[in-house]
């Protein structure tokens, strides 16, 4: 599967704390995303050019984030600005870890692996969400696209009602249940692992507490499917 | 002897329970260090005496001598904590921490079997072992996820107990096992919360920086 030009999901926006940081994939590919203190969100390569450790283990201070190892830190555009072993090292232009274009969308962060310059616009989905849960399943996201359509998700709102799933744009879907609305933000890991980025598209004043765990039900639901029912009969 | 002495393997996860709970709550205490790895000590005649399981940590408390971390943790609270908050006397909190005490020495353990499998060697079956960790994490972030919602940060009260204390080494330590934190949102969240608290310490394989 090409990633040209696709913007991927990697979290919930809820679930990158300002000051902290969280290993991903994407395609087999390591990331991390981290928002630094001031909020901002960033998803780099999850490789300090030192010694290769994850970035991901390591933490955030102010705008910059450190390797556990060694200490280095890098600032926002993933330039190291400082060696503790060497503080009064003017640090080479040439260590630099690979950053790439960032957004917040539809509650959730988004990254294009390609470029900037190729990038196409981010998904955009204006109004109020309420963060749910990321949820993730040992199977291609085609397979969770098929389960999501044979699992009904019951509105929170009303009695009854049909649900109906649409692609938005790119990775970005809706799944609409009677006057509910979820954004589900699918997330290729790799071939054989996907996560569900799981919002509702509506006022907390609504949703908040009780209509979250309605719908984190749902994606209990979703999971048992899919991993008690063999790979054929999802995707059928 | 007078006092608190703890039989201890530095690198025992459910040694570091009771470190971080006598840690937590300000007590003098005196290490015993125990040759666990290799010298497997715990098993041997004078140990077995004071726990028959051959397991750690054991605790000497002036006259009373107990062994199980989760009973250990237990104690410690009632003996120690007047205010009731670190193991709550009744109702929903009481059987909050009971419930999540009883996951931690219970199915839980499977985490510390995957990770002395990982480290030391012994006998089982590794990846049987990470699945089955993995989906006892898994059990707990589905928790603490819905938790949130409540603005909860706690597992089983409206501030730390005890069972906060017994389950975080699992989630802590699982890189040692082959998982990482990607999947388990609610976890890191808790997790941080965690390490805040006063007396909050490390051990080998959890970060000093986070």
């Amino acid at each position: 599967m090409t990633t040209a030009g696709v913007w991927h999901p990697v979290a919930l926006s809820a679930s990158i704390e300002p000051g902290s940081s969280a290993g991903t994939h994407i395609d087999g590919k390591e990331f991390v995303v981290w928002r630094d203190n001031s909020g901002a969100p960033h998803v780099w390569e999850d490789r300090c050019p030192h010694r290769g450790m994850k970035l991901s283990f390591g933490f955030v201070r102010g705008d910059h984030i450190a390797c556990l190892y060694h200490g280095w830190q890098y600032d926002t555009a993933g330039q190291c600005r400082y060696i503790p072993a060497h503080p009064e090292l003017d640090v080479p232009g040439s260590i630099r870890v690979p950053v790439f274009q960032t957004v917040e969308a539809a509650g959730m962060i988004w990254v294009a692996t390609e470029p900037t310059e190729s990038a196409p616009p981010a998904p955009q989905e204006a109004g109020e969400t309420v963060s749910v849960r990321s949820v993730f399943f040992g199977a291609a996201i085609d397979a969770v696209l098929a389960a999501i359509e044979t699992t009904p998700s019951r509105p929170f709102s009303d009695e009854a009602a049909a649900s109906v799933l649409r692609q938005i744009d790119g990775r970005l879907y809706a799944l609409t249940v009677g006057n509910d609305r979820l954004l589900l933000g699918l997330h290729s890991l790799s071939g054989e692992r996907t996560a569900l980025h799981v919002v509702i598209a509506g006022p907390a004043a609504r949703y908040a507490g009780k209509g979250q765990a309605h719908f984190l039900a749902w994606t209990a639901e979703l999971r048992h499917r899919i991993e008690t029912q063999p790979a054929a009969a999802v995707a059928a | 002897m007078a006092g608190i002495v703890l039989y201890n393997y530095e690198l025992d996860e459910n040694c570091y329970k009771v470190r971080l709970a006598l840690s937590m709550l300000g007590l003098k205490w005196e290490p015993i260090a125990v040759n666990a790895f290799p010298g497997n000590e715990q098993t041997t005649p004078p140990f077995l005496a004071m726990n028959p399981l051959g397991t750690l940590p054991i605790l000497k408390d002036g006259d009373l001598t107990l062994f199980g971390a989760e009973a250990i943790l237990a104690h410690l609270a009632r003996a120690n904590d007047a205010a009731g908050k670190w193991l709550p006397a009744e109702g929903a909190d009481f059987a909050g921490v009971m419930q999540w005490l009883v996951f931690s020495a219970g199915a839980l353990a499977v985490a510390g079997e995957a990770r002395r499998n990982s480290l030391f060697d012994t006998p089982g079956d590794g990846e049987a072992l990470q699945a089955s960790a993995g989906k006892l994490l898994r059990i707990m972030d589905d928790h603490m996820i819905a938790r949130g919602y409540e603005g909860l940060d706690w597992f089983a009260a409206g501030h730390p107990t005890i069972a906060d204390i017994a389950l975080f080494p699992a989630f802590a330590l699982s890189r040692d096992f082959g998982i990482d934190h990607d999947e388990y949102a609610g976890l890191r969240r808790w997790g941080r919360r965690v390490r805040s608290l006063p007396g909050f310490v490390t051990m080998p394989g959890i970060p000093d920086y986070y």
